[in-house]
């Protein structure tokens, strides 16, 4: 009898959970509902009148629902703000796109070849969104700043200009074997240990060939790693508005700095110059490490090639590859000397150099920007 | 007896003047330019105590507008965590059979790291409003609020539980209420322990504030800037904010002190 009493009180118990359950999650749904029928009111009363980019600009920034992920990588989405006149408002997003996923941004940031690969396509870990999004591109906005490309320090490129020329050399020839044949490059970087799936890192390395063969207004670029004085001084112009730096020492800096205290081409020219790269001399310093700005990825499919391939090798270079990833300021590394080279965005490299890090940027990967925003149809 | 008390008063003395001398000399070092050769470090990785003051005070509109960002979630968080902690000691000494297993499970929380908590928490608050600030400074606060629960309880548990030999008992002979004998015996003999909760829970407090704002939406806060201006490589604008979080705790810290002294002290006039 007792044993019964209590077996209800815990049956009694166990439904009233359920219950409280059942109701939050219910609440839930029924938020998700109505949301989507306001969607579809306002949709069908939007299909009389074609949306522009600028009508969405506007009202994203007027809800303030304009992600981007901060901490340097920023600059394009405040010159593209300052363009349409808007604050220079934006919220933190996240390493997903969740937020995008459940509307909390309306116009979130995403790369070419990451976060609108996750958002469009249906394999394992992505969104599956498909042609249901839009983008806005930085480079048809005029906004485009730079970025990956390949630094290390003024100091270290003057000690040893045999092995700046020499890794410029083995790495270029990385990057054409990889754009040559992004589907072996995908399965190379897998190989090297993936962060993310091998499709994705397939669909990553056809859309970093894009980036790395088609410049700012879209035209054809056949000479890798070319720094293209144009682009380079856009980014320049765009980094000295839009990075603002509370320490007046290192503002005055970064106004003072001109494209030659950010690159210097000689060495790129030696390489590109170089028949085989038997002619740039011995290496000063053979053992050298390269720093990634993120996780091994196609994104980096030509450094991995290169390896892969014993392009660096054959040239005397013992190369190791290390990912960065979360907090890890390439520019800082390769700046104490944990690293040699690094790989890193225009911008962040001319904020470290504001800071007095005098580095110097031997090549250019990248010709266009990847940074889009992405939005729901 | 004369020289004794001279020994004690000059003990006393040399607990403060030693480690302020090493203050001094560190300082002095740091300004000289001498710890960056000892560290190995240039001054752009460690820059002087004379540069960062210079950016503190070109920068003390924004440091003031981040400041009052991290104090506020610290504080509404150190509060509302305390006030339940409390809440759950009392619930836990009422029904003693569980209620130390209870608390103990109640302190397990403080084992998950605010780094796991902090994105959880943003997407738990992602649709109470449309206010980013709102929204935001609730998210942080409830990380916050969370890491202070498990202190106090546990701390208060204590005070509610070990009182002085039959005082219990004899609050019943009395015939005194619940409410009454927690009036009168238990809340004054819980004290002591929440102060102690207190000095453990206010730096916590200040440290998820910092750590949780990385991974707040809005962008600000004193952990945000020292965050960003580290992946910018603007390290001297970094320590400058490092400095003033450092200057924030100790501030709230000895303001404790002071309140825990005074409340102290009265209670043992009484």
């Amino acid at each position: 009898m007792k044993m019964e009493i209590k077996n209800i009180k815990k049956a009694t118990f166990m439904v009233l959970v359920a219950t409280a359950m059942l109701s939050f999650s219910a609440c839930n749904k029924d938020s998700g509902t109505t949301e989507t029928a306001a969607e579809e009111v306002k949709a069908t009363a939007a299909t009389s009148v074609v949306k522009t980019d600028k009508d969405r600009i506007l009202e994203a920034s007027a809800a303030g629902k304009i992600g981007n992920w901060g901490l340097g990588n920023e600059y394009e989405i405040l010159a593209l703000l300052a363009k349409y006149d808007q604050p220079l408002e934006f919220l933190s997003q996240d390493f997903t796109m969740d937020g995008f996923d459940d509307d909390s941004i309306a116009l979130a940031s995403a790369m070419t070849y990451n976060e609108l690969g996750l958002v469009k396509n249906d394999y394992d870990g992505a969104y599956g969104y498909g042609d249901e999004v839009g983008t806005i591109d930085m480079n048809d906005e005029g906004v485009a700043m730079l970025e990956d490309n390949l630094f290390t320090t003024a100091e270290f490129a003057k000690a040893n200009p045999n092995t700046v020329k020499a890794f410029v050399y083995a790495t270029l020839k990385g990057w054409e074997d990889a754009t040559a044949d992004p589907e072996a490059a995908a399965e190379v970087v897998y190989k090297y240990g993936s962060s993310v799936s091998s499709e994705h890192q397939l669909y990553m390395a056809s859309e970093v060939k894009k980036l790395v063969e088609t410049d700012t207004e879209g035209n054809p670029v056949s000479n890798y790693g070319y720094m293209d004085e144009e682009a380079m001084q856009q980014t320049l112009d765009l980094a000295k508005t839009y990075i603002k730096l509370d320490d007046s020492q290192a503002a005055s800096k970064l106004a003072s700095l001109t494209l030659d205290d950010v690159r210097d081409t000689s060495y790129w020219e030696a390489a590109t110059a170089s028949e085989d790269g038997s002619d740039l001399g011995t290496p000063e310093t053979t053992d050298v490490k390269v720093q990634l700005k993120w996780l091994p990825q196609s994104q980096f499919m030509g450094y991995y090639m290169a390896l892969d391939k014993g392009y660096y090798s054959d040239l005397g270079l013992n190369v190791t590859i290390v990912p960065g990833g979360g907090d890890i300021a390439e520019t800082t590394a390769v700046y104490n000397g944990t690293v040699d080279f690094g790989v890193t965005w225009v911008s962040n490299m001319i904020s470290a150099n504001a800071a007095g890090m005098g580095l110097l940027e031997v090549a250019q990967i990248y010709q266009r920007s990847g940074l889009l925003l992405v939005y729901k149809k | 007896m004369n020289k004794k008390q001279k020994n004690m008063s000059w003990q006393s003395l040399s607990s403060i003047i030693y480690p302020a001398i090493f203050g001094i000399v560190v300082f002095v070092m740091w300004q000289g330019g001498l710890l960056n050769i000892l560290l190995h470090t240039d001054t752009n990785t460690l820059p002087s105590p004379s540069r960062i003051n210079s950016i503190i005070m070109d920068n003390q509109a924004k440091i003031f507008l981040n400041l009052k960002a991290t104090v506020i979630v610290a504080l509404v968080g150190l509060l509302f965590g305390s006030l339940i902690g409390y809440g759950i000691a009392i619930v836990a000494a009422q029904y003693r059979k569980w209620g130390a297993g209870g608390i103990t499970l109640a302190s397990a929380f403080n084992a998950v790291p605010i780094v796991a908590l902090a994105p959880v928490m943003n997407n738990l608050t992602k649709h109470i409003s449309s206010s980013v600030d709102f929204r935001s400074m609730l998210a942080k606060t409830l990380v916050v609020m969370i890491v202070c629960i498990a202190g106090m309880s546990v701390n208060a548990y204590r005070g509610l539980t070990e009182l002085k030999p039959f005082s219990e008992d004899l609050m019943k002979t009395y015939a005194a209420g619940n409410f009454t004998v927690f009036k009168k015996l238990l809340l004054p003999n819980s004290i002591p322990y929440v102060f102690t909760a207190l000095r453990i829970s206010l730096p916590g407090s200040i440290i998820s504030a910092l750590v949780t704002e990385y991974f707040s939406e809005k962008v600000i806060g004193i952990g945000r800037q020292i965050r960003e201006n580290i992946v910018t490589a603007q390290f001297a604008t970094a320590w400058a904010y490092i400095i003033i979080s450092c200057l924030l705790g100790i501030v709230l810290y000895v303001l404790l002190l002071l309140v825990e002294s005074v409340v102290m002290k009265n209670r043992n006039r009484k």
